[in-house]
């Protein structure tokens, strides 16, 4: 390692530090081969793709797998939903999750703990159940094969995620901030507008992010709901590309590493965000 | 509420109108949709009767045609066999590694944070890439496997009936295990030093220390992290539907992929919802413990 500088401890102290980041240093790197796999993948020539051996680091590095993703007009089309619905549903969880929130950690009312249990179960429901009826209805409604279908399923997934995991930060706000904030001619809205949220602000960028990695990943509500391909996201237009690329396995990672790029973005520019409000929720889809 | 305070009739209807609109929202997505999808199972609603609107109502005949088809057992069998050897592996992996990265050293934080990356992935990314990377011919893990003379013979990851299954498992427990040890660790952080400072004194090796201090203290943590294992295991979909689609031949079939099979390319949308029936209530059975658990923490 030769780097005993950044070991600032007794030698025994920086003997276990050594030990135990080489420790993690392995595990890093089996548990995340898969990911680093994937990315060289997508950047192989088609003749190290299609050669017999395979080759761990790539014999040529091209960008045409990439290149091919943003000319095809099909992968613009799903990757336009994919953003749209994710941002579509992230808005409707926020604006309806978090003033819930607001009230179950700050006010008490009657009734209270009846709603929060209602947002803990529907926090486990799983989508089988809810995508037969829901698929009849929205049939009914004339919204299949729109933006509006897979964002609303999807919300009701995230406004239990954002109401258990905000809650305890608006607890933890004390009384007299709000009281100062009517004193200055807030209402009740406008103080939890301009005052409560930036408040707390983290667990606010939290569940912001969460929430569009919620709508970015789903597939089994996009896929049941939106049956016509030009509407269909990325994740539910991955069997299609698997078609035309067949065994071209340089394109088919590449489509994967694009889907993957916002989480990985979000990981290396917020992560303390994104464990700390993994942590309080718990909760994925 | 046990001390119920005092409560000025203004500040509850503040309360409500916050938490009235989602609350409607949820009813109205997931209240309504659970009702309807149990009227549905006891109805014969398939594409004919949809389309003419002449659903009737069947009683149990959907629930009799499910059990006695032995599909469905295989369906109930893999579901178990894969919720079971998933919590089994991801919680065991995912303690080591909650200990671990619970240690202070230089790179605990960030390594910790970068593990995190296979959950918070798409799934249907991570069922992509294991079907690149398992398959029989030339894929990477029969390559390593081969060159470390491990196997003489590339396993069939996916195409053989009785490995399928056990390749979803890995695939799904390297999801599960960041979440277990995310979990974990935060019960870990929970725990005081001083306890453990006591214990030291006391004359308790670390062995004695984590049996008798470590394993009590975190036993909430760890009840949470197996039911919600357990559910979130229970109700796959997203990385079996794109990694085997449930097959071959069932073998990898799971409760959640057939309801969807039933209903979405058979289109016997009151036999998906039987199906979707019996995974309901599998899954409320644990959620009950859970609820009454977290509800003791939540409610102060």
């Amino acid at each position: 390692m030769g780097k005993n500088k950044i070991f600032t401890g007794t030698p025994r102290e920086n003997r276990k530090d050594i030990v135990l980041c080489l420790i993690a240093f392995l595990i890093a790197i089996v548990f995340l081969f898969p990911i680093y796999w994937m990315a060289i993948t997508s950047i192989k020539v088609d003749t190290d793709i299609f050669s017999k051996t395979l080759s761990f680091i790539p014999r040529a590095v091209t960008l045409d797998p990439w290149i091919e993703q943003f000319t095809d007009a099909a992968f613009l089309t799903s990757l336009r939903n994919s953003t749209l619905i994710a941002l579509f549903s992230m808005t409707i969880s926020l604006v309806l999750g978090i003033p819930a929130a607001y009230a179950m950690g700050k006010y008490r009312i009657p009734g209270g703990n009846i709603i929060l249990l209602v947002f803990l179960v529907t926090q486990m429901m799983p989508a089988s159940l809810l995508l037969t009826p829901l698929y009849l209805t929205f049939s009914r409604a004339g919204i299949l094969n729109s933006y509006l279908a897979p964002a609303l399923a999807v919300a009701s997934g995230s406004i239990p995620f954002i109401v258990i995991t905000l809650r305890p930060y608006f607890k933890t706000i004390p009384k007299s901030l709000d009281e100062a904030a009517r004193i200055d001619g807030c209402n009740a809205f406008s103080s939890f507008i301009r005052i409560m949220i930036p408040t707390i602000k983290t667990g606010s960028i939290t569940v912001l992010v969460i929430s569009f990695l919620h709508g970015w990943n789903d597939l089994v509500y996009s896929m049941t709901f939106n049956v016509n391909a030009d509407m269909r996201p990325l994740t539910a237009n991955i069997y299609k590309f698997m078609d035309k690329y067949g065994t071209k396995w340089n394109s088919i990672m590449a489509y994967g590493a694009i889907l993957v790029l916002p989480v990985i973005l979000a990981f290396v520019f917020l992560q303390k965000y994104i464990v700390g409000g993994l942590t309080a929720g718990a909760v994925k889809e | 509420m046990k001390k119920k305070k005092k409560i000025i009739s203004n500040t509850t209807i503040e309360g409500y109108c916050f938490v009235l609109p989602s609350f409607i929202f949820m009813l109205a997505l997931i209240g309504y949709p659970l009702i309807y999808n149990i009227i549905l199972s006891f109805k014969n609603y398939d594409v004919k009767t949809f389309k003419g609107n002449t659903s009737v109502f069947v009683g149990l005949d959907n629930y009799a045609t499910l059990f006695s088809d032995s599909t469905f057992w295989l369906v109930m069998r893999n579901t178990l066999l894969f919720t079971i050897a998933c919590l089994i592996v991801q919680f065991s992996i995912g303690f080591l590694f909650a200990l671990l990265f619970h240690q202070k050293f230089k790179l605990s934080g960030p390594v910790r944070g970068l593990l995190l990356i296979s959950y918070m992935m798409p799934m249907s990314v991570t069922a992509l890439l294991s079907r690149n990377m398992f398959m029989t011919d030339g894929g990477v893990i029969n390559v390593i496997l081969q060159n470390f003379h491990l196997i003489d013979q590339p396993i069939e990851w996916l195409t053989n009936t009785k490995w399928a299954i056990r390749t979803v498992i890995i695939a799904n427990c390297w999801v599960g295990i960041p979440f277990n040890m995310l979990l974990l660790t935060t019960g870990l952080t929970g725990i005081s030093t001083e306890i453990y400072e006591s214990g030291k004194v006391d004359g308790a090796n670390s062995f004695q220390r984590f049996f008798y201090l470590t394993l009590p203290l975190l036993k909430p943590a760890i009840m949470a992290v197996l039911m919600l294992g357990f559910i979130y295991t229970f109700k796959a979909f997203d990385l079996i539907y794109i990694m085997t689609g449930g097959g071959p031949l069932n073998s990898t079939d799971v409760l959640g992929t057939y309801a969807y099979q039933l209903a979405f390319s058979q289109y016997k949308f009151s036999m998906g919802s039987a199906v979707a029936v019996v995974l309901f209530l599998c899954l409320f059975v644990v959620g009950l413990f859970y609820l009454k658990m977290t509800m003791a923490e939540e409610v102060d």
